[in-house]
C-alpha cells in the first residue's frame, strides 16, 4: 500500500483555499436593504470545502501513478502545444498555427512524421474553410508580425 | 390531453428546414462520437457548445443539434463494443459482455442489429416517458419556494457522484470546489467583485462552457496519453450491415421493454446516469433470464437489456434536467450549461415560457430516434470503418475544434488560457480519483443555489430557521442524508478485503 501522499497536499491545497476563501469572503460588506450580503454563500461553501480537505488529509486514498513512462513526455509536449497555441494563434494566423500544433500533436500520438505534416495541413486548412468560409466565423488569415 | 397539444407544436418547431437539418447532423456526428473510443457523449457535447453557441442558432435549434448528438452517441457506443470490445463510451461498457462474443462466434451483424432495435426501444420509450412526466414533475415543482430550491441544489450535489465507485468525500469536495469557483467574479446582486483579484477578464466569472471544454475534452487528450491508447489501429471485422431474423429479435424483445423500464428509472433518479442504467438493465436480466448461462457467451438478450438501458437512461436524465434544472449526469450537466449561456432559465418556468424549446426539443427527440435507427441499420459498416480512425488523427482534430469553438465565441486569447487551465485542472482531479461532473455542476449552478439562498433568507430577514421549515424542503434534505448514508455504506463495503463477499461487478 502507498501512503496517500497525493491526496493529502491535494487536501492541503484545497484547506488553504477554503481559508483564504472564509478570509476574503469576510471583507465583502453587507449592502443595504440585503440580510445576508455577497459574503454569506461563500463562507457557506468554505465550510464543507475545509472539512472535506481535512478528511482527504486525514483519510486518503492510495497514491495513482502519476509518471508513467513513456506517457510523460508526451504530455510535456502536449501541454506546451496547448500553452504555445494561444500565443501564437494571432501572430500566426489560423491556418499556420493550427496546422503546427495538431503536426505536433500527431506526432506525439505516434504518426510518422509524414503523416503528422498532412494532417497539420489538412486540419488546419479544414477547420479555416470550415469556420471561417462556410459557417462564417472570423478567425485570423495570414500571419501579422506586428507584435 | 393538451399534452397532445403541445406535441403538435413541438412537431411544428421540429419540422422547419434548418432544424431538420441540424437533427440529422446532430445523428451523425453522434453515432460516431459514440463509436469512437476516447470521445465519449460529454466529451462530444461539450466541444460542439461553442460551436452551436457561437453559430448564434435560435435557442431550439441549438438544444436540438447537441441533443441528437447525446442520443446518436449512445446509439454509437455499442458499435466499438461488439466490433472491438472496446466500449466506445462508458454506458456501452455492459455491452460489451455479449456483444463481442456474439461478433466473435461470427454473429456480428445480428449483434449490430439486435443492439440498434434496443436503442430505438429504449430511447423511444424514454421520450414518451418524458412526455408523460416531466409535466407532472413540473406540476408538483412549481410550488417550489427558494428554500426548497436551495434544499433541491443540496440534493443535486449530494448525489451527482452516485452511489457507486467514487469516494462520496471526494464528490463533495468536489461540488464545494465548483461552487467556490463559481462565486469568482461580480456579485450579481451587489455589485461587488469577489475573488477577481483585480484581473478584469474574471469580473464575469468563469465562463462555465470554457471551464465544460477544458475539464472534459482537454484532461481526455492528456489522461489518453498516459494510458498509451496512442496507437490503436484497430482490425474490426468487415461488416457491411446489419441484420437479423425477426425470430431471434423477438426472442430478445422482453429482455429490451424490461431493460427500457430499469434504464428509465436509473435516468430519472438523481446521481445515476446511462452508465448505471445498463449496469442495472443487464445484472437484473441475466438475473431473470440467463436459465442456460449463456450470458457473457454471446447471448442476445445480453446485448439488448443494456442497450435499451442505456438509452432509456439517457432519456430518463432529461426529464430531471428540463423540468427542475437539475441534471442527474454528466451530459445533461454540459446540455444546461449550453440552456443557461442560451440565456434560458431552466426549470419549471421552463414549460411555460419557452415551450417553443421544450416541446420542439421533444419532438426533434421523437424524430432523431427514427433517423438513427435508419442510420444504424444499413449504414454501419461506415460507422465501422471509422473505427480505424487512428488516435493520432483524432485527438488533434478533438483538441483545434475546442479551441476554435472557444475561440469563436469571445475571440480572446485569455479564455484559450482558461481552457488549458481547466484541463490541467481536469487531469490532476481525475488522478486523483475526484469526479469532475460536480465542478461543472457547481459553476454551473452556483449563482442560482446562491440567489435562492439569499432570496430565502431575505424573506425571513436573515433568519436562517425558514430553510428548514417547509415539509418539502425537509423532505429534500431527509432524501439527501438518507442517499449520502447509502452512498458512504456502499463505499464501506466496496472498500473490504476482497474475498470477504463477491463483487456483484464483476460476475
Amino acid at each position: 500500500m502507498t501512503n496517500g501522499l497525493s491526496d493529502r497536499v491535494a487536501g492541503a491545497v484545497l484547506l488553504a483555499l477554503a481559508v483564504a476563501f472564509w478570509v476574503a469572503a469576510g471583507q465583502y460588506a453587507v449592502t443595504f436593504g440585503d440580510p445576508v450580503g455577497p459574503a454569506a454563500f461563500p463562507k457557506l461553501v468554505a465550510v464543507p470545502l475545509g472539512l472535506f480537505s481535512l478528511y482527504l488529509i486525514f483519510r486518503p486514498d492510495p497514491d495513482p501513478r502519476w509518471f508513467v513512462w513513456p506517457g510523460v513526455v508526451g504530455q510535456a509536449a502536449t501541454l506546451a502545444v496547448l500553452v504555445l497555441y494561444p500565443l501564437l494563434l494571432e501572430p500566426l494566423g489560423f491556418p499556420l498555427a493550427t496546422a503546427l500544433a495538431s503536426a505536433v500533436l500527431a506526432r506525439v500520438l505516434g504518426a510518422a512524421w509524414l503523416a503528422a505534416l498532412v494532417l497539420g495541413v489538412a486540419v488546419g486548412g479544414g477547420l479555416f474553410l470550415v469556420f471561417d468560409s462556410v459557417l462564417g466565423l472570423p478567425l485570423p488569415l495570414a500571419p501579422s508580425f506586428s507584435f | 390531453m393538451e399534452t397532445l397539444g403541445f406535441l403538435a407544436h413541438g412537431f411544428a418547431v421540429a419540422f422547419t428546414p434548418l432544424n431538420i437539418v441540424l437533427a440529422l447532423i446532430g445523428c451523425f456526428l453522434g453515432t460516431i462520437i459514440g463509436a469512437l473510443p476516447g470521445l465519449g457523449p460529454v466529451n462530444g457535447v461539450a466541444i460542439l457548445i461553442p460551436v452551436a453557441f457561437s453559430l448564434q442558432l435560435a435557442p431550439a435549434s441549438a438544444l436540438i443539434l447537441l441533443s441528437c448528438v447525446y442520443y446518436g452517441c449512445m446509439y454509437g457506443g455499442r458499435i466499438s463494443s461488439i466490433m472491438l470490445n472496446i466500449p466506445g463510451d462508458e454506458p456501452a461498457m455492459m455491452t460489451c459482455l455479449d456483444g463481442y462474443p456474439m461478433a466473435q462466434k461470427g454473429k456480428a451483424p445480428e449483434a449490430l442489429a439486435i443492439s440498434a432495435i434496443a436503442s430505438f426501444v429504449g430511447a423511444i420509450l424514454a421520450t414518451i416517458g418524458l412526455v408523460l412526466f416531466a409535466p407532472l414533475l413540473v406540476r408538483f415543482a412549481i410550488h417550489f419556494g427558494p428554500a426548497e430550491y436551495f434544499a433541491l441544489y443540496v440534493l443535486a450535489f449530494a448525489t451527482i457522484g452516485g452511489i457507486t465507485g467514487t469516494n462520496p468525500a471526494k464528490t463533495l469536495l468536489a461540488a464545494a470546489l465548483g461552487l467556490a469557483l463559481g462565486t469568482v467574479g461580480i456579485d450579481p446582486q451587489s455589485g461587488v467583485p469577489r475573488f477577481t483579484f483585480g484581473v478584469f477578464e474574471l469580473f464575469d466569472g468563469f465562463d462555465a462552457i470554457v471551464a465544460i471544454v477544458g475539464l472534459f475534452a482537454i484532461s481526455e487528450v492528456l489522461v489518453l496519453l498516459e494510458e498509451g491508447h496512442g496507437g490503436i489501429s484497430a482490425r474490426a471485422v468487415r461488416v457491411s450491415r446489419a441484420f437479423a431474423q425477426g425470430r431471434e429479435i423477438a426472442a430478445s424483445a422482453g429482455a429490451m421493454l424490461r431493460g427500457s423500464v430499469i434504464g428509465f428509472v436509473a435516468g430519472v433518479l438523481p446521481g445515476a446516469g446511462a452508465s448505471l442504467g445498463s449496469f442495472l438493465a443487464y445484472t437484473m436480466e441475466k438475473r431473470y433470464s440467463d436459465r442456460r448461462g449463456t450470458f457473457g457467451k454471446g447471448d442476445p438478450r445480453g446485448v439488448a437489456a443494456p442497450e435499451a438501458g442505456n438509452n432509456a437512461a439517457a432519456g430518463g436524465a432529461l426529464v430531471p434536467m428540463l423540468s427542475l434544472g437539475v441534471p442527474g449526469s454528466g451530459t445533461t450537466a454540459v446540455l444546461l450549461a449550453l440552456l443557461i449561456s442560451l440565456n434560458i432559465t431552466p426549470g419549471p418556468l421552463l414549460f411555460q415560457k419557452e415551450p417553443d424549446v421544450v416541446w420542439g426539443l421533444i419532438a426533434s427527440l421523437f424524430f432523431a430516434n427514427f433517423v438513427l435507427i435508419a442510420m444504424n441499420l444499413p449504414l454501419v459498416g461506415l460507422f465501422t470503418r471509422m473505427l480505424a480512425i487512428p488516435m493520432w488523427a483524432l485527438m488533434p482534430f478533438v483538441v483545434m475544434v475546442s479551441f476554435v469553438g472557444i475561440y469563436s465565441i469571445s475571440h480572446s486569447p485569455f479564455d484559450l488560457f482558461m481552457m488549458v487551465l481547466f484541463g490541467v485542472l481536469g487531469y490532476v482531479l481525475r488522478k486523483l480519483a475526484i469526479p469532475v461532473v460536480p465542478v461543472v455542476l457547481g459553476l454551473l449552478l452556483g449563482a442560482d443555489m446562491e440567489s435562492n439562498f439569499r432570496r430565502a433568507l431575505s424573506i425571513s430577514g436573515g433568519d436562517y430557521a425558514i430553510l428548514f421549515q417547509s415539509g418539502i424542503a425537509i423532505g429534500l434534505y431527509v432524501l439527501t442524508l438518507l442517499f449520502l448514508a447509502l452512498a458512504v455504506f456502499l463505499g464501506m463495503r466496496e472498500r473490504r478485503p476482497p474475498g470477504a463477499e463477491p463483487e456483484p461487478a464483476h460476475d
